[in-house]
């Protein structure tokens, strides 16, 4: 027996090896299609022309538009569903056409009559036509689904089923209240709740009044560039080029998306040519990288902003001068140079770079002097307070303890002691929900390209978001910028949008701290990875 | 028939500790302060969608309530949905667990192939060179974190030298074989995909070895102290005076006396195998149990989390009932009971 099991050993670890030996170790350069002739996967083709992306995608829960509202489901719906008006490349300002030609919107008296004329020739995957009969469907089944990302329509855009109409057969009236914004309405189309699916398919897929969500969960309906090829749970989703796309064939014909949660596992295969694109590096995976041959290493802006919120209910965070002692206090830069190795910018207002009405503004830097005499006018010589702080990573790469431990130090040379407590985000969201928070560390990224995304949670205390959280009740704040969303004109928004930032930034109970950036690790050969801060990138426009 | 009776004692047994396991698991993860429906809604959720959400997910109803609905749901084979993916979390674990029981039984057969030949071989040679190279890789894999161990293999297999895939169950290009077992390395026997074979097999090497060397150094520490014990007793000196030959006394007279506490070794070691996955699956990107489960506490989705913890607590008793009919098979004593 003993020979036996000796035997038996030695022949596994034989088989093992030659198992090894039989090929190139998952080297998709060298292993193109030839392996892969029986497999759905080589109707992709092969690697030349397939991206390969090394992301975390634990988030990914659906693949269906009117239920996406994660970064993954966004990335991918985002290029499988064409969308009524859309943004091109990185610009986030200028509203193109998609599937409309043009559009107008009407005052009605009552409401905001939006006409959308369709382009001709548009086709779905299954060769159907785009028709307006299916751009009410989508809306109408979004608003019916109700799920994660409907109250864009339903809240924001104030949209009722019945409000989306079709005239004739290219032609889509949607009428909105007064009281809802046309042009944020307009940046809410070009999200992917906006994505508009083959009607005539997806019913045909309907089962149990489900309107096709079992059917759109892991397959696809839309007329972009690429259709679902599969999705294997846990493990990866392939996108393949739309037949029947009527825009610019795609130069590559396939896009896999593999999850892979390690950012270790990401830049290995990144170098080893594995992966054309790494997702989740860090700053010193980023840097680690600079030099190296066969990789290059690319940045791109996010809409997201880091800040401390300041309970207004909280003694002495009630008051205004102590919150900008605490404000003034903060080494900015300190915080974007040492910890996130550059990979944020000093912004300070509360609307990013990169939309509309953005204030540039950014007069707080370590001050310690001034800080302190704040403090003395508020007549409070010492503080202390509990600190809430999220674990693991922030957006920028550094983790939320350096971030929360360099404020700490930086608090208390103004005699403000903060304890610092951490935790999982649900349970730090579920205290900070319910106003139970003093300071807590946190990021806020707006839900479409427009300030109005940002401006209303963080002035509208009625809103019941971050305004609320922090207790801030100012009427007057909140109501100019209900204002300012309706404002038609853009440089009239711009100058009300200003007016509201400068008075956030010195009044509300907020310490913006940056405004991080996306990091990627590309195989040199990649060109037009042009990633928009909204969260997703054309995959059309993309070739290696 | 004594067989039989031990046999059901056994499964009530298991089944008991089935409804324990469910009833504390639910308790345990119903008691902490977040809200599992603002984990899955996040920042933006507005309180209405909140609500709904908790109403779909019946969390807005009482404790003892939601434990009957979901005991209730267990026995028609329901084991929920799931908060996170918003799928039957049946479904879910049936997607996977194989991948889970596949990496485990290689680091198993690992840990036996190579663990068991090397403690017998550590005991014949006890003090010498080949027990010294045996001690100190068994003290070595008792002592190296599994992650550590995991991100070097991986640099030095995979990064450095390129013998070995870094992570996945499968080549990039390679299709899965249709689905039997859910285990890659026998549906691709089945199906006779050759290059499924190969590149299951290849992927499997680095994960397994990484899980199994802890279980492996256990069991050769294990097979060497018992054996060290037995090699001593009056029978191996009977044996040898009868005039045996060293290899079947060793064998015959010595392993399977010896093999009783490396098989209650192994029983618990399998427990760990499917602990230590959760580490292993994660610097492997093995879409397991494990990574599942991670994902799923992290989330606060109880349906999941419970849905994992009723399977392992499945695997434990069955794990251990395998054990006890090793030993009924290796020690005639326990047979008369």
């Amino acid at each position: 027996m003993f020979r036996h099991l000796c035997y038996t050993s030695i022949v596994f670890a034989v088989v093992l090896l030659v198992a090894a030996a039989c090929g190139p170790a998952a080297n998709p350069s060298a292993s193109p299609g030839a392996s892969a002739s029986a497999s759905p996967s080589a109707s992709a083709g092969t690697a030349a022309t397939t991206l390969v992306i090394d992301q975390d995608v634990s988030d990914l829960i659906s693949l269906d538009p009117a239920v996406v509202y994660e970064f993954s489901g966004v990335l991918l719906a985002h290029n499988v569903y064409d969308t009524l008006v859309r943004f091109e490349g990185t610009d986030l300002s200028t509203i193109k056409p998609g599937l409309a030609q043009s559009w107008d919107t009407k005052d009605a008296g009552t409401t905001w009559d939006m006409t959308f004329k369709l382009k001709t020739g548009q086709k779905f995957a299954s060769g159907n036509a785009v028709t307006a009969d299916d751009v009410v469907y989508s809306f109408q089944r979004a608003i019916k689904l109700n799920k994660s990302p409907a109250f864009l329509f339903t809240d924001i855009a104030q949209l009722k089923a019945e409000s989306i109409k079709a005239t004739d057969a290219s032609t889509v009236v949607i009428s909105l209240p007064k009281t809802a914004s046309p042009a944020a309405f307009l940046t809410i189309l070009t999200f992917t709740l906006g994505g508009v699916v083959d009607s005539k398919e997806v019913k045909t897929k309907e089962t149990g009044g489900d309107s096709g969500s079992a059917y759109l969960l892991d397959h696809s309906s839309g007329s972009g560039p690429y259709v679902v090829d599969h999705w294997t749970k846990n493990a990866e989703v392939l996108l393949k080029t739309n037949p029947n796309y009527a825009g610019t064939k795609p130069a590559l014909s396939g896009i896999l998306v593999k999850h892979v949660p390690e950012s270790t596992n990401q830049q290995f295969a990144l170098e080893k040519g594995d992966a054309d694109v790494a997702r989740n590096l860090t700053p010193q995976q980023i840097t680690a990288l600079q030099g190296k041959a066969g990789v290059s290493t690319t940045t791109a802006a996010s809409l997201l902003l880091v800040y401390v919120g300041m309970n207004a209910l909280k003694p002495p965070l009630n008051n205004v001068n102590v919150r900008e002692a605490l404000r003034t206090a903060v080494d900015y830069d300190g915080i974007i140079k040492d910890l996130l190795k550059g990979n944020g910018k000093k912004i300070q207002g509360i609307v990013p770079q990169g939309l509309a009405g953005a204030n540039e503004s950014a007069p707080f830097q370590a001050n310690v002097a001034q800080a302190q005499a704040l403090m003395k006018a508020a007549n409070v010589d010492k503080a202390t307070l509990d600190f809430l702080v999220p674990t693991g990573t922030a957006p920028g790469g550094a983790a939320w303890s350096d971030i929360a431990v360099k404020l700490q130090s930086d608090w208390a040379k103004i005699g403000v002691t903060v304890n610092i407590k951490q935790q999982p985000t649900a349970d730090l969201l579920t205290t900070y929900r319910a106003q139970q928070g003093q300071l807590v560390l946190i990021n806020w990224g707006p839900d479409y390209p427009d300030p109005d995304a940002n401006v209303g949670p963080f002035t509208d205390y009625k809103a019941k978001s971050i305004a609320y959280r922090n207790g801030w009740d100012d009427a007057s704040i909140a109501q100019k910028g209900r204002d300012a969303a309706l404002i038609t004109d853009p440089t009239a928004r711009a100058a009300a949008y200003k007016v509201i930032t400068d008075y956030v930034l010195h009044n509300g109970p907020y310490v913006v701290l940056y405004q991080p950036t996306e990091l990627f690790g590309l195989r040199s050969n990649v060109k037009g990875f042009n990633w928009s801060s909204i969260g997703w990138v054309d995959f059309a426009s993309v070739t290696k | 028939m004594r067989f039989v009776g031990f046999l059901l004692r056994r499964v009530v047994g298991i089944a008991a500790v089935m409804i324990g396991v469910s009833v504390i698991t639910f308790a345990i993860s119903h008691v902490v302060p977040a809200d599992p429906a603002v984990a899955a809604l996040g920042d933006h959720a507005t309180d209405a969608q909140i609500a709904a959400f908790r109403a779909e997910y019946r969390l807005d109803r009482p404790l003892p309530e939601q434990y009957a609905t979901y005991v209730v749901g267990l026995l028609h084979g329901d084991l929920g949905r799931s908060i996170r993916t918003r799928r039957s979390v049946a479904d879910d674990l049936a997607d996977s667990f194989p991948a889970t029981l596949e990496l485990s039984l290689a680091a198993l057969a690992i840990s036996l192939l190579i663990g068991i030949p090397a403690g017998i071989w550590s005991a014949i040679y006890r003090g010498r060179l080949p027990d010294v190279i045996v001690r100190v890789a068994a003290l070595a894999g008792g002592s190296l974190p599994v992650f550590w161990l995991g991100l070097i293999v991986i640099g030095l297999f995979y990064y450095q030298l390129g013998w070995f895939p870094g992570g996945g169950r499968l080549d990039t290009f390679v299709s899965p074989p249709p689905t039997r077992t859910g285990l890659y390395v026998v549906d691709s026997v089945l199906a006779l995909d050759v290059d499924a074979l190969r590149s299951s097999l290849i992927h499997l090497v680095l994960p397994s070895l990484t899980l199994g060397y802890f279980s492996t150094a256990v069991v050769a520490r294990m097979t060497r102290s018992s054996m060290l014990e037995v090699l001593g007793q009056d029978y191996m000196r009977t044996a040898r005076a009868k005039g045996l030959a060293e290899r079947l006394i060793v064998v015959r007279h010595g392993l399977r006396n010896a093999l009783i506490p490396t098989v209650t070794v192994i029983g618990l070691t399998f427990g760990s195998l499917l602990s230590g996955a959760v580490l292993t699956e994660t610097i492997f990107s093995w879409p397991g149990l494990g990574r599942y489960a991670t994902a799923s506490a992290i989330s606060l989705d109880f349906p999941a989390v419970l849905g994992v913890t009723l399977l392992a607590a499945i695997v434990y008793p069955v794990a251990n009932l395998a054990v006890d009919i090793a030993y009924y098979w290796l020690d005639p004593r326990i047979q008369r009971g």
